[in-house]
């Protein structure tokens, strides 16, 4: 099985696209990330567990018992800290490319650059040419039906 | 000063300081990279480095640092100080004035018991969160504290690093920094609480309905183990009595805080890998260095010949050492770290009190201007780099300028009112 024979279309996001839609679009496809594009190529991911800690103020990550004494209206309301932001960002400083695979590679080498690069999915490019995205429960779905 | 060793001592302890200053490696680094140099050149050996108290590493400075360090993480993990914290601010109805009040009285208070680092680390996450609530910017509140941490750190012997060196070197009690530096400390708490007043006043409005969402925080929630926090503050209390009766005990005070931090790991459910993980073992060894350092510039003579300069520039008059020691550490430790300043100034202000007959005045001076000396700029201590940081991350940031245009200020009228103090205390009235 190759790269090609298991690649699906898989949402993409603008950098310059709303961060607030970009969350939307994460919870109800239940994604772990999605793709950023800045003129249509691939630059990054974005990932739930980064929206989850752009959500979380930082005064809390900084001391963690102060999320116990925040009352629960005010807890619900935290995806209100995504309004007005684009997608870029959201961004990690160090933006973090996503690893890119031929069409030609084989499910081993897909499966040990996810694992090297402890990322979700893996994009297939033909040359300059994005195919799509293979993800890692995809990857595993389609080994799993052979074994 | 003869001999090429002092000379050699002496060039590799300004270069130590450079880098120190330049922030360009690690200042652990640094101190280290010196002390390994000043025994290489035999400035100092291992007996003087090692064994000797007043030329090699001070152990009772860094196993006090140890307990301490080790008693306040325990503590950190109890919840207490953001339940005091959030309690306060309840208390003040979110009224930002009020509310800046009780966190500068909390901070000063701790900052005593506590290192000023931990204190701020603990006190600036809820003021962040208090004035999100309260639709305030956090930069006034979060100076204040830093301010108020420098202060109130002044008042102990645990205070304030500096301090703890400075009883160290001068063989000063925990009750003597109590008697001479908690009344001028306390004054000015209440002084900077005024000065805040104006230099803040355009943050202080007051929005009713924003007020009553900081009454929904829930301060109890804050502690999730209520015997630990019993734990640790009867251990803390045991360590303050500890202090307070060394002339009946006799017990060191780096002794009291390691026999307090050993009773607190025995008696709490707390691992001691995990305790030792909240140990700054990068400041102990930077403690070290820095000793070594200072103790080969006193094996090669130049700490005496410096003593020697300073003595005859101050003419023999204690009122005006006390005061070139309080202005000119003040000038200096808005500068330099005022650690490495103080590592450095102890033994010539010890050679000092000597020839003055044993006048603890030159003490108090030292360590009221390198602890107020502090606040004068954004790298003045490192309570104020680190709020810096916190601010920074917050998407608060405080800029240098912004800090040093409060800071000195605050610095000014806070050294000029611990000299009226010296002057009253010491020599007029003495």
């Amino acid at each position: 099985m190759l790269a090609r024979d298991l690649v699906r279309p898989y949402p993409l996001v603008s950098a310059d696209s709303d961060a607030f839609t970009a969350a939307k679009l994460v919870a109800e496809r239940d994604l772990q990330a999605v793709l950023v594009t800045e003129d249509d190529l691939p630059v990054a991911v974005l990932s739930a567990a980064r929206l989850l800690e752009l959500i979380v103020p930082a005064y809390i990550l900084d001391d963690p018992r102060l999320a116990a004494v925040v009352d629960e209206p005010h807890a619900d309301r935290l995806c209100d800290a995504l309004a007005g932001r684009r997608v870029g960002d959201c961004l990690p400083e160090k933006r973090k490319m996503p690893p890119v695979v031929a069409p030609d590679d084989t499910a081993l080498e897909v499966a040990t650059l996810m694992v090297h690069e402890r990322s979700p999915f893996v994009v297939v490019a033909d040359g300059e040419r994005t195919l799509g995205v293979i993800s890692s429960s995809h990857l595993l779905d389609r080994l799993l039906e052979i074994t | 000063m003869s001999g090429w060793h002092s000379w050699a001592a002496l060039a590799v302890f300004v270069a130590v300081y450079a880098l120190i200053i330049s922030e360009r490696i690690p200042r652990t680094a640094a101190a280290l990279g010196g002390a390994g140099l000043m025994l290489a050149i035999a400035a100092t050996d291992d007996a003087a480095a090692f064994y000797d108290e007043s030329t090699g590493i001070d152990w009772n400075v860094i196993f006090l640092l140890l307990g301490m360090m080790v008693i306040v993480g325990v503590l950190r993990q109890t919840g207490l100080f953001e339940y005091l914290a959030i309690w306060a601010v309840k208390r003040a109805r979110g009224r930002p004035f009020r509310v800046m009040v009780m966190l500068v009285v909390l901070t000063a208070v701790a900052s005593a018991l506590l290192d000023n680092v931990t204190t701020v680390l603990l006190i600036a996450p809820v003021t962040l969160l208090v004035c999100d609530r309260l639709g305030l910017p956090a930069a006034p509140f979060l100076i204040a504290e830093v301010f108020a941490s420098n202060v109130g750190g002044t008042a102990t012997l645990v205070g304030d690093p500096p301090n703890i060196i400075i009883a160290s070197r001068g063989g000063l009690s925990f009750n003597d920094f109590l008697v001479h530096l908690l009344p001028i400390s306390a004054v000015l708490t209440v002084v900077l609480i005024g000065l805040c007043r104006v230099l803040f006043r355009r943050v202080f409005t007051f929005d009713a309905e924003r007020a009553t969402e900081v009454m929904t925080l829930d301060e109890r929630e804050a502690i999730r183990d209520r015997r630990l926090l019993v734990q640790g503050l009867v251990v803390l209390a045991l360590v303050v009595a500890g202090f307070v009766l060394h002339p009946v005990l006799h017990y060191a005070p780096s002794v009291v805080a390691l026999l307090g931090a050993g009773l607190l790991v025995a008696i709490s459910k707390v691992e001691t890998p995990e305790v030792l993980r909240e140990v700054e073992w990068p400041t102990l060894a930077f403690f070290a260095g820095l000793f070594i350092m200072v103790g080969a510039l006193i094996e090669t003579g130049v700490i005496g010949e410096a003593s020697r300069a300073l003595a005859d520039a101050m003419g023999g008059s204690d009122l005006g050492a006390a005061m070139i020691l309080l202005f000119g550490s003040a000038v200096l430790s808005g500068i330099v770290d005022n650690i490495p300043y103080v590592a450095t100034m102890a033994p010539i202000t010890a050679d000092l009190v000597q020839n003055s007959g044993g006048n603890h005045v030159l003490w108090w001076a030292l360590a009221l201007g390198a602890d107020l000396g502090g606040n004068a700029t954004a790298i003045g201590a490192s309570a104020n780099v680190v709020v810096l940081g916190i601010a920074e991350r917050n998407r608060q940031p405080i800029s240098f300028w912004e800090f040093t245009k409060y800071g000195l200020i605050v610095t000014a009228v806070t050294v000029a009112l611990s000299a009226v103090y010296l002057w009253l205390r010491y020599f007029a009235f003495a």
